[in-house]
């Protein structure tokens, strides 16, 4: 069982869909915070973040066979996560939607330093007004320290646009914390 | 919200997850979907993109050939929309959103820019369809093989009714009854 702890997702994955179902367990421990901190972030109601994680993990179990172990477990679990977040989202309709042709000039350079710091002290405040499109790929990048790759592959979106919508994001975060400051 | 309740709640959900997830797994209360199921899956699709591709093409091909038989002609456009198969460029344009569909089902769609990619695929439909009939094929299958008979209806060559000529010549229609003939 120590062995096995220490295995990749992907081998885990195998070792479940072969025959043994109690190592999904090793899954829900290695993922059950990470994706309850991220549907919190996306969602801004832990009791429901926490029942769209439990959904997504049996979303997960029922669909295992259906991962390419190919590919990352952990970016195939996070889609899962933020589908069912989305779905909650737009059930409340909490959020006020900003079109998406609202433009920044991205060639400003920020300190990402400066914005984890900001994230970090007043993140579920700054982070609840800022539109859902930019709320995903920031709280990806810098709290969950996705890859720009990995957070295309959960968000189903080019990189460019990754890197475009975590730019917005930043000078809306920027805004807004200084704003809630004050 | 503080920061000590937000790990209690993920303290507590995470004993939660596991026990209820596990518990379901266990029982017998959720299952994995078999691998087949995910297979079918996705010869469906291939065989979907495959088809709406196959058939926008033909019908692309079709409606050049319709209209190179039957011909624009200057002041018969009314002409033109009465004899005109209209299903035909109908179902060409629903093959081609199907086609869409099944495109946009593939991991690669999103990793590239997916506008880009319909509109290449609608170009090279059109491309295809208007190259079939610029080979002459579509001459070849109305004289002969197993769909003369469909191209023949479609030229209008048989099964008109008495008096009723090909569309473009003074037709029995034409002459019988519409306003301004004799």
């Amino acid at each position: 069982m120590k062995d096995i702890s220490k295995l990749p997702d992907e081998d885990i994955v195998n070792l479940v869909r072969g025959k043994d179902k109690e190592l999904f367990s090793l899954i829900i421990k290695r993922y059950q915070e990470k994706l309850l901190r991220y549907a919190d972030y996306l969602i801004g109601d832990e009791h429901k973040a926490a029942d769209v994680v439990q959904e997504s993990f049996i979303k997960a179990y029922i669909n295992l066979n259906g991962f390419d172990v190919k590919k990352k477990f952990s970016s195939w679990m996070y889609r899962i996560v933020h589908n069912a977040a989305i779905d909650a989202v737009n059930k409340n309709k909490k959020q006020i939607p900003l079109s998406e042709k609202t433009d920044f000039d991205s060639g400003v350079n920020l300190e990402d330093e400066l914005i984890k710091k900001e994230l970090k002290i007043n993140a579920q405040l700054c982070l609840q007004q800022i539109p859902v499109i930019y709320r995903e790929p920031l709280t990806l990048y810098f709290l969950e320290e996705k890859t720009y790759e990995e957070i295309g592959d959960i968000l189903r979106m080019p990189m460019g646009t990754v890197g475009t919508r975590i730019n917005r994001a930043k000078i809306l975060m920027k805004k807004i914390c200084q704003k809630t400051k004050k | 919200m503080s920061k000590n309740k937000k790990v209690t709640l993920a303290k507590t959900k995470k004993v939660d997850f596991e026990r209820e997830i596990m518990g379901k797994i266990a029982s017998g209360q959720i299952t994995m979907k078999p691998r087949w199921y995910f297979i079918l899956g996705s010869l469906m699709m291939i065989l979907g993109l495959i088809s709406s591709t196959v058939i926008a093409t033909f019908l692309i091909n079709l409606t050049a050939f319709v209209l190179r038989k039957k011909g624009f002609g200057y002041g018969k456009l009314d002409m033109v929309l009465a004899n005109f198969p209209i299903w035909i460029p109908i179902v060409a344009v629903l093959g081609i959103g199907l086609g869409i569909f099944f495109l946009r089902k593939y991991d690669f769609s999103y990793r590239k820019n997916f506008l880009v990619i319909v509109i290449g695929f609608i170009i090279s439909l059109i491309i295809a369809g208007l190259a079939i009939d610029k080979l002459g094929l579509n001459d070849v299958w109305s004289q002969r093989g197993g769909m003369r008979r469909f191209y023949q209806n479609l030229e209008g060559r048989e099964n008109l009714p008495e008096g009723f000529e090909r569309m473009g010549s003074q037709s029995g229609r034409w002459s019988r009854g519409l306003p301004g003939a004799k």
